[in-house]
């Protein structure tokens, strides 16, 4: 994908979600769905990335990356 | 019997001896390789106070200056003489305390610290090359860039590409790189005139370069976010990446072949620790911590503090709170919130946020206003209450129908009415959903359909927050000013302010 396109495709739950580039995981989760979005900045869920890794709502976004939302473990 | 007596002596003498040299030899220091330890922190943006962390403990706070100080202090100790200290970018923007003063506060901890690097990220450019360069000849440590250039090809006042530090004997070269995304992520202003080249194209020869000036390790301090860096792994050469910009909670070091990549998050949640082991003849890695590379840094009670770092942060602590009860500005008239209908503080809001902008037309939806102010002064904390969220101004091209569309949906009051400025709309609202639209005007004239208009919103819209697909469609876009620097750009240069409400968006009966 040319490095100028204004718009990514990143993917939440598998689910195709397109932002603008320099846009954050938590703008991937409000075009996702306000409800998730909500569960996360609750703490309800965590994002984590492909790795597995948990990931904060300001991070950045390339094209094609790939954000999961999963239950908060309790400590 | 004297020939037993001698041989039973001489076995005793050789059981004495392996005695001494066993534990000796278990014992002996293993010359053959050292350990470094790389300390490392990313994205602070600012976080210099402790705060609820929900993801992690919805009681406990995490994070502060002074907690994760301590840590600094007490893994140094465990490693003197072989202790690296790295900050991955995106330090110093991010919260009141910081963004009033334009960083110091972080800064002057960095300093107290001894930090030994910094790769420049994206938000540092957020106050503008003056701030940025000033910070950095306050430094005490070197602002690292290798790909940001301006057009005479040369490096940013006061950035070096690299650096050398020397640890245990081992020459180990810091090569610092930002994301090229800071040209679409900031303020065109903020980063006129610089080239942020791809650092694929730069790094294998800059590599080249400090192994034939004799590093033994090779560490890229880098600002380009987890998926960049394993990409940029592949340039040969580099032992170790130092990451940020993705706020990548990195547990596990990630190898991809020969290099080794780690990040801490953001805000000063964790403290990275990455212990590598060195061959001393070869002085190539051997090994690196696989796991607990990342140490929460709790600030609840009981936690370990260090009292000069807690005193600098209590000294910036006291004084925004004299900040927040400055005046910013001045209203005539009460300025009162209404999610049904146009509404004084929404015409207000999108006024400033056109002005910062110069767009044509600007959106707000109601709901990210929260706060009612009276007439009189307006202080800064109030500004605060009215826009909590961390929104940005977002501009793009729209055509008429577009925004046609938008005014539809904002009719339909799924989430309460869109604000704006710069346009007029009359409503019917005897029509169903979808068509109450009688008339917009841009200016003094209709719009048109067909034409592009110059937009501003926020960025939670922006991102099709509330529904508003639509303005994931825009084009051209731009990354503006914070929303309240906007709105505190705006007080203060037109206070007294008398916004009154009911020009712009008109329910009207029609017969």
């Amino acid at each position: 994908m040319p490095k100028n396109q204004e718009h990514i495709v990143v993917y939440v739950n598998d689910l195709p979600v397109e932002i603008y580039r320099g846009m954050h995981v938590k703008h991937a989760l409000i075009s996702c769905s306000h409800e998730l979005y909500r569960a996360v900045l609750e703490g309800d869920l965590i994002v984590k990335d492909e790795n597995g890794f948990p990931v904060g709502i300001e991070g950045s976004l390339c094209d094609g990356s790939r954000l999961f939302t999963v239950k908060r473990e309790n400590p | 019997m004297k020939q037993q007596k001698e041989i039973k002596h001489a076995l005793l003498f050789f059981i004495i001896v392996l005695c001494i040299i066993i534990p000796v030899s278990l014992f002996a220091k293993d010359r053959s390789s050292t350990d470094l330890t790389i300390l490392h922190v990313n994205d602070m943006h600012g976080h210099i106070l402790p705060y609820i962390e929900k993801s992690v403990d919805k009681e406990t706070p995490v994070g502060g200056a002074a907690y994760t100080a301590s840590m600094i202090e007490a893994e140094r100790r465990k490693n003197p003489g072989g202790t690296l200290l790295l900050a991955a970018g995106d330090m110093f923007q991010g919260t009141p305390i910081s963004n009033i003063f334009r960083g110091r506060p972080v800064l002057e901890i960095m300093n107290y610290l001894k930090f030994d690097a910094m790769a420049i990220g994206n938000h540092e450019f957020d106050w503008g090359l003056g701030t940025l360069e000033n910070l950095g000849s306050s430094a005490a440590f070197p602002f690292l860039s290798a790909n940001i250039i301006d057009r005479r090809g040369k490096y940013l006042p006061g950035v070096k590409p690299f650096v050398f530090l020397s640890r245990k004997n081992l020459k180990i070269a810091v090569i610092g790189i930002t994301t090229p995304e800071t040209v679409v992520t900031t303020k065109p202003e903020n980063v006129k005139g610089l080239v942020f080249l791809e650092p694929e194209r730069i790094l294998p020869g800059l590599v080249k370069d400090v192994r034939s000036s004799g590093a033994d390790i090779v560490i890229l301090l880098s600002h380009m976010g987890l998926d960049c860096d394993k990409i940029i792994a592949r340039v040969p050469g580099i032992d170790i990446i130092v990451g940020g910009h993705s706020h990548t909670a990195v547990f596990r070091p990630v190898a991809e072949g020969g290099t080794t990549i780690v990040q801490a998050k953001c805000y000063g949640l964790y403290l990275g620790v990455l212990h590598v082991k060195v061959d001393l003849r070869t002085k190539k890695v051997i090994s690196y911590s696989r796991k607990e590379e990342l140490r929460v840094v709790y600030a609840g009670p009981g936690a370990s503090f260090d009292s000069s770092v807690a005193r600098l942060v209590q000294k910036y602590h006291d004084r925004i709170k004299d900040e927040f009860a400055k005046t910013v500005g001045k209203t005539a008239v009460n300025l009162v919130r209404n999610s049904r209908g146009e509404s004084n503080i929404g015409d207000l809001v999108c006024d400033a946020m056109r002005e910062s902008s110069g767009a044509r037309i600007a959106f707000q939806n109601s709901g990210g206003m929260r706060v009612n102010i009276e007439k009189g002064r307006i202080t800064m904390e109030q500004i605060f209450t009215l826009l909590p969220f961390d929104n940005l101004l977002v501009s793009m091209d729209l055509t008429g129908e577009q925004i046609r569309a938008i005014l539809e949906q904002s009719a339909g009051m799924e989430h309460g009415i869109l604000q704006v400025s710069g346009i007029r709309v009359i409503l019917d609202p005897e029509k169903s959903r979808g068509s109450r639209i009688v008339e917009i005007n841009v200016g003094r004239e209709k719009l048109q359909p067909d034409r592009i208009y110059r937009v501003v919103t926020n960025d939670f819209l922006a991102a099709g927050g509330d529904g508003y697909r639509i303005f994931k469609e825009g084009k051209n876009i731009v990354y503006g000013d914070d929303l309240r620097e906007a709105m505190i750009n705006y007080l203060k240069k037109h206070s007294p302010v008398y916004p009154q409400a009911g020009g712009r968006i008109i329910w009207r009966l029609i017969r």
